[in-house]
């Protein structure tokens, strides 16, 4: 009996279940793994999903994620370095092709067949490097969502990125939740009519819209300022979208009821937050901030990012505050849920589901 | 020396052509099984009451048509073979409910998910791995090209289920008794970068090999799965003995001696269990026969000297080998 292996005891889904952030996560899905200038010549290494990756480019510039671990004395493979396209292991100097392939052991009079190391299916679609940390095999190029507003020239982004210790779940909840807007981000998106105006919520697949419309009011500072409209009557049209495990989107229009002689009438904002897990308790989150108006102005630029920062800042210390309070204190609780809860309990059904599937459930 | 064995339940069985049978293996909890990609096998352990322990390395399917799998659930395919053997032994005696127990996955043929295009290369049987392969190319919209070569159709496992995911850009290939594949046309047909993955007979794979260096690609253009443990049919059954604790023990015809030794509670240094690692030699004192070498890890010059062998592939000839332990 002693070479049997443990296996560990399965997380147990049910039917009816809502992902948190104890539920095994989503890992049949293209999440990102940096930024395209982040990876280069320069190893660099990440934990994705619980699992260290070394990213690299090859010399022809194709991005390559091999596990940050060699297979034979687990060295961490970005200590190592690059000769031409092959990785070579800082410990022994086995030597990996970018397929993960061993083509030499220094040390060994042949090449051993089973010393791969594990590659990970990766796309660029600049600024951004996406890779599949789950079954390989169903990693789709056609699956990848599209953000050609990033590298469109007829858009201009400002961007950020944090490294927190939240659960993805939590992020896209908060993402989704647009009524603490005037709470916990007064100054920048929030406005009190904003906060009751009514949601249009829909599902498409795993994908949870929701639309919403605010006619004739004041807008917000984030939007109002650099557009140079704080003082008019806005349509504010917006859409909010849990597109995948890994990306939410933000798209808005506004629209000057009254635009003065010679100015545009509609301003829009694409906003991209873009969450990959570190682990089921840490994520990896890029922020982009895009608009399609004064697209050479450093002034809006400034503005943006530095008002996108202290609202995702905010985010980032409120989502911290929860899980520290989820995790340690000892009392349970079961949170309420409320009619503006809907957006969010479905993204949470949707993950509970798609991790429940990945484990071989049908629920 | 590693906890690498899963015990697994079988919980079906299909027969796929006259002498290929498929075996679903499950978990006996149905907890998600170590996973696994395209190009992975498993070692099946078994105890035959003729031979002793066998260990046969099986690729795993991973599915049926473009349907993956549950967690749970490892598919195999295992061919009879003509002798009484290993393959025999399991057709003969496994039944829905015996327990088995089978290593985690390992890979030593992995599909380049970068590749332009793979041509896949399938020998009768050594449809499984490419089978794997297929499924993940179709899914994944990638370009390729496959052949699936036998004497006759009907004796194709999984046959439909190819060609229905292949659909044109798969043929079958009945060879006969002497219509021979093409393989000089095939690869010379091949755009740049074209990989190709072949299992299927020695003969089939060391030809491919050869037409692609007489082509000029270079060599790891071609992967192919290299299944040296398996068995050649000229394996004779010997005692093995110890001379520092003065043990005799029976080495089977389907058992290798690193597996005869460890049921015997004998646990000798070994990792691959294919002849690479060069972890297992042992020094040769006396053999009543020649040594057959299945190992790549000794040099030529080790191998002639018939002082050493590789005890988890390698066997001799004859009916006693003294080991130096």
């Amino acid at each position: 009996m002693s070479e049997l292996m443990e296996i560990e005891p399965p997380f147990v889904f049910e039917s009816g279940g809502f992902a948190d952030h104890t539920t095994p996560l989503v890992r049949d899905c293209w999440y990102i793994a940096g930024r395209s200038g982040e990876i280069s010549r320069n190893i660099i290494s990440r934990r994705l999903l619980g699992v260290d990756v070394a990213l690299y480019r090859t010399l022809a510039g194709e991005p390559i994620a091999v596990r940050n671990r060699c297979p034979h004395r687990s060295f961490p493979l970005a200590k190592g370095k690059l000769v031409g396209d092959i990785l070579v292991c800082g410990y022994h100097g086995m030597q990996f092709d970018p397929s993960g392939h061993c083509v030499n052991m220094p040390s060994m009079p042949i090449v051993p067949t089973n010393a791969s190391v594990r590659t990970f299916p990766v796309v660029e679609r600049a600024p951004l490097v996406w890779i599949w940390m789950g079954d390989p095999d169903k990693a789709d190029e056609a699956l990848v969502p599209g953000t050609h507003w990033l590298s469109d020239p007829l858009w201009k982004s400002v961007t950020g990125d944090f490294h927190m210790q939240s659960d993805y779940v939590s992020m896209h909840e908060n993402l989704l939740d647009q009524t603490h807007f005037p709470f916990l981000h007064p100054g920048t998106v929030g406005t009190p009519e904003y906060a009751r105006s009514k949601l249009n919520v829909r599902e498409e697949g795993d994908v949870v819209i929701i639309d919403r419309a605010l006619r004739n009011s004041a807008p917000p500072g984030i939007y109002g300022i650099p557009a140079g409209i704080m003082d008019k009557k806005v349509d504010r049209l917006s859409e909010a979208r849990f597109a995948s495990p890994a990306i939410h989107t933000a798209f808005a229009k506004i629209i000057d009821l009254a635009p003065d002689a010679g100015k545009q009438a509609e301003y829009r904002f694409n906003i991209t937050h873009l969450i990959t897990p570190e682990t089921q308790t840490s994520i990896h989150y890029w922020w982009f901030n895009s608009r399609n108006f004064k697209l050479d102005d450093a002034d809006a630029d400034q503005f943006l990012s530095d008002a996108s920062t202290q609202a995702y800042l905010e985010d980032v210390d409120a989502l911290q505050w929860i899980l520290e309070v989820v995790r340690k204190d000892h009392e349970k609780q079961f949170d309420l849920n409320f009619a503006p809860d809907k957006p969010a309990l479905l993204m949470r059904r949707s993950l509970y589901h798609r991790a429940a599937a990945e484990a071989g459930y049908r629920l | 020396m590693k906890k690498s064995l899963l015990e697994v339940v079988v919980k079906g069985i299909r027969q796929l052509t006259p002498r290929v049978r498929e075996y679903l293996l499950c978990s006996l909890d149905a907890s998600p099984l170590p996973s696994y990609a395209p190009g992975s096998h498993i070692e099946l352990h078994t105890v035959s009451p003729e031979s002793g322990p066998i260990i046969r390395h099986y690729s795993l399917v991973g599915g049926a048509g473009l349907w993956d799998d549950t967690p749970d659930t490892y598919r195999i395919a295992v061919q009879r073979e003509d002798r009484r053997r290993g393959s025999a032994h399991i057709h003969d005696s496994f039944g829905i409910g015996t327990i088995l127990r089978v290593s985690v996955p390992k890979n030593n043929f992995p599909l380049d998910r970068r590749d332009t295009k793979s041509l896949l290369l399938a020998g009768g049987i050594g449809i499984t791995p490419i089978l794997s392969m297929l499924r993940s190319l179709v899914r994944r919209h990638r370009d390729f090209e496959l052949v699936y070569a036998g004497r006759a159709g009907a004796d194709l496992a999984y046959c439909a289920d190819v060609q229905r995911l292949a659909g044109a850009r798969g043929r079958i290939h009945e060879s006969g008794s002497d219509n021979h594949l093409d393989l000089r046309a095939l690869l010379t047909a091949q755009p740049g970068g074209t990989t190709v993955y072949i299992c299927g007979p020695a003969a089939m794979v060391d030809a491919t090999r050869r037409e692609a260096s007489t082509l000029g690609w270079v060599d790891t253009r071609v992967r192919s799965e290299l299944f040296i443990a398996g068995p050649t049919g000229d394996e004779v059954p010997f005692d093995v003995e110890l001379k520092a604790s003065k043990r005799r023990i029976h080495v089977g015809r389907d058992t290798t001696i690193l597996d005869a030794l460890a049921a015997a509670g004998v646990h000798a240094l070994h990792d691959c269990r294919r002849g690479e690692c060069g972890l297992c030699p042992m020094t040769v004192l006396e053999a009543d026969g020649p040594i057959q070498h299945r190992d790549t890890y000794l040099s030529e010059e080790e191998r002639t000297s018939q002082k050493t062998l590789c005890i988890c592939v390698s066997r001799i000839k004859g009916a006693r080998l003294l080991l130096d332990a």
